[in-house]
């Protein structure tokens, strides 16, 4: 099983680039998510591996070795298109047993009528068909198997489609969006199915989507792209927890990292809109900052208090959560801005404490939670010294 | 499905429309017949009204000479053409003229397609050129090649007397010219089928390929497994319309051979102006049509027979 290495790979369509250069490399085992929004180069990347699409520059290797010429049956890998392209003409039965017939097939049953007799014949041998009912009995497919793929739902569609990519045990296993096509509920099922699949089976598997909660629930790790570009490595608590630039911290979550651009003085912090609170812990050495809140992080206190000085505006009963967009008051105890223009500040509390629109409240935190950005770079910033003693007091 | 959107349409139209609506869905229900009348007129007035008068004309002893005078004698002159053995050689001329202009023009045409269908510099330039034969009126097409099948000074036989071998006469032994006007046939809807079975070669979903690629299919092995399924149900379609153009095809092959020599290129519909327009038998010859259009009818009978088998597996 091979430990996938990119070195300065890139693709350009004409004069197009789509990935200006990629460094990366995926251990065996691993679950790797290839996260970013629409357009960044994700399914080209993808495509790059399994080798549907030529490598502009920089090499790719499997366990060192340089593949970038190797065809795709030779890379040995699986392949679940976004769009499941099943054959539209066959039986699931066919299908998933598709890529055995291929591996049994040789040069001379392309001769006319040979070529028939062989399919038939192999449709029958023993250990195809063994093998085809067992993964079809894994996922669930066995009543289906004299089907059409136009008669299936879309679940059943992507489980045939799964089916297919596992029936050669292949070693590496690259699935672009697959379940983009499928219901919220299904999605759900399908997604633990495919987790649980990839504990049984531990192979490498690489895995494309634009949507973060199938990214944190399934990777071992992710990368997160942006116009072709990583934009960062880590697991998916690295990610969450710490951003390594303002796009992952807006990209990761719902709602998003709050990200309040701030002026310090000392240990005072003005905001944008002028309101000035006193930030718990140590700070970088920037004058301009932005600071970094997951809406967990921030704690709704009476207005006295302490903190950052909101109204709330919009209050989001989600059941075991609630979410408050809150808007930042000014000094003088009005709101800022016109309404629009500013953003919301948002904040998760979980069960329901009945908060008003209105309500006028502090927000406070701990500055274990925070995550600072340089406005310029965009780029994660650190405290200057020993920040974790002070933190935790 | 269909139950369903019925029921929910009353529901949909607001109660103080009601009366408006009853009326314009009355004028709905009568949108379509509005749009089938007109070529439905113009079916009856120009194609069923002579087809009946010929099958008519088939139960007749009818002459040229005086066309509106015709005594009905039942099946007689289908009794004349069972009897008569250049009736059965008119119909194998026919029958293997049209097959092989099915399979030689397809043929062509389809490997023509698969070769345009990747892309290569001046890619429509070829097409545009390959589709020559096509775009030339067939008149015109037939008086080309009588020059190009010129014994003397013929292209043809330029470069066959150039390679040194004797003269070929094209158009006027026996057995080159069925031959000939088949390549001509060929030359003229090779791109029509082209141009078809591209649009059907385009429309071949690329995902589905490079997964068997994946799936360790070879290029051949792509080809029989996605893309001739995909575009079968076209390639059987062009095939029906090769063949029927091919049973009813008569410029070409008047022009070049006019059914000659010694009938060997006369096919049912050379046959019929030979019958109808030199013996003035229009009776005879309205029999020799008739006979032509069962054989188009029964290729047609076929092709539906294939696609309703290919619906039926295909949604189960
Ligand atoms: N064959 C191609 N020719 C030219 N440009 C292409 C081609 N394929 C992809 N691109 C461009 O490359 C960019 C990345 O495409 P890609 O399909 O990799 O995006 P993606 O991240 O998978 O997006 P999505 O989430 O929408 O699937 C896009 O801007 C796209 O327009
Ligand atoms: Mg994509």
């Amino acid at each position: 099983m091979p430990q996938i290495t990119m070195k300065g790979v890139s693709k350009n369509f004409g004069d197009v680039t789509v990935i200006p250069q990629f460094d990366a490399s995926i251990d065996d085992g691993e679950f790797l998510v290839l996260l970013g929004p629409s357009g960044c180069g994700k399914s080209t990347l993808l495509r790059m591996i399994a080798g549907l699409t030529g490598i502009t520059s920089g090499t790719l290797g499997f366990d060192g070795e340089d593949v970038n010429e190797w065809t795709p049956s030779r890379r040995g890998v699986a392949f679940v298109f976004q769009s499941y392209a099943l054959y539209p003409h066959m039986t699931v039965r066919e299908n998933i047993a598709f890529p055995l017939l291929m591996d049994a097939f040789r040069k001379w049953h392309h001769i006319p009528l040979v070529s028939s007799v062989m399919r038939w014949k192999l449709m029958r041998r023993p250990d195809i068909v063994e093998r085809t009912n067992q993964i079809a009995e894994q996922l669930e497919l066995t009543p289906l198997m004299n089907r059409r793929p136009a008669s299936l739902s879309g679940g059943q569609r992507q489980r045939v489609a799964l089916a297919r990519s596992l029936v050669r045990d292949p070693s590496l296993y690259l699935l672009d969006e697959p379940l983009s096509n499928l219901d919220a509920k299904l999605r759900t099922q399908m997604r633990s199915e495919i987790s649980t699949l990839h504990q049984r089976v531990r192979k490498t598997f690489v895995y494309v989507t634009h949507d973060q909660v199938e990214a944190m629930t399934m990777a071992t790790k992710i990368i997160v792209m942006n116009r072709g570009e990583i934009q960062q490595i880590g697991t998916p608590d690295e990610i969450y927890e710490h951003p390594a630039n303002t796009f992952v911290a807006r990209f990761v979550g719902a709602p998003p990292m709050n990200l309040l651009p701030v002026r310090q003085q000392g240990q005072q912090l003005t905001l944008e809109a002028g309101a000035t609170f006193t930030h718990p812990g140590q700070l970088p050495a920037d004058k301009e900052l932005i600071l970094g809140l997951r809406p967990e992080r921030l704690r709704l206190q009476p207005a006295e208090q302490p903190g950052i000085p909101v109204e709330v505006s919009v209050v989001e009963k989600l059941g075991a959560e609630v979410i408050l967009g809150c808007r930042v008051l000014h000094p003088g105890g009005g709101q800022s801005g016109d309404l629009l223009r500013q953003d919301l500040v948002f904040v998760r509390i979980s069960g329901n404490p009945h908060v008003a629109i209105g309500t006028r409240a502090s927000l406070g935190y701990d500055a274990a939670g925070v995550n600072w950005y340089s406005p310029q770079t965009g780029k994660a910033l650190h405290p200057a010294a020993a920040p974790l003693l002070s933190c935790s007091a | 499905m269909t139950e369903q959107t019925l029921l929910e349409r009353p529901l949909a139209v607001p109660a103080y429309s009601a009366r408006t609506s009853t009326a314009r869905r009355r004028l709905n229900g009568l949108l379509p017949y509005a749009f089938v009348i007109p070529p439905a007129l113009y079916l009856l007035v120009f194609m069923f009204w002579p087809l009946g008068k010929q099958i008519y004309l088939s139960l007749t002893r009818t002459r040229l000479a005086n066309p509106n005078r015709s005594t009905f004698i039942g099946l007689r002159n289908y009794e004349r053409l069972l009897d008569n053995p250049d009736f059965y050689t008119t119909l194998k001329i026919t029958l293997i003229y049209s097959v092989m202009a099915v399979i030689v023009g397809v043929a062509v045409g389809l490997v023509a397609a698969l070769a345009l269908n990747r892309p290569f510099p001046g890619r429509t330039l070829v097409r545009g050129i390959l589709l020559f034969g096509w775009a030339v009126p067939n008149v015109a097409a037939a008086l080309v090649w009588l020059w190009i099948f010129n014994e003397r000074s013929g292209i043809l036989n330029t470069i066959v007397t150039g390679l040194g071998l004797e003269r070929v006469s094209w158009l006027t032994s026996t057995e080159m010219a069925l031959p000939s006007i088949l390549l001509v046939t060929v030359w003229q809807v090779s791109p029509f089928v082209m141009l078809v079975m591209l649009a059907a070669l385009q429309s071949v979903p690329e995902e589905v390929k490079e997964a068997a690629v994946v799936d360790g299919a070879d290029k051949l092995n792509v080809f029989k497994s996605v893309t001739l399924p995909h575009i079968l149900p076209t390639l059987q379609l062009v095939s029906l319309l090769v063949m029927v153009w091919s049973i009813r095809r008569f410029d070409i092959i008047y022009l070049l051979t006019g059914g000659g020599p010694v009938g060997s290129t006369s096919t049912l519909i050379v046959k019929l102006r030979q019958v109808a327009f030199e013996n003035h038998d229009l009776g005879l010859s309205s029999a020799y049509g008739v006979v032509g259009l069962m054989l188009a009818l029964s290729v047609a009978a076929i092709h539906a027979l294939f696609n309703h088998r290919r619906q039926k597996m295909s949604s189960r």
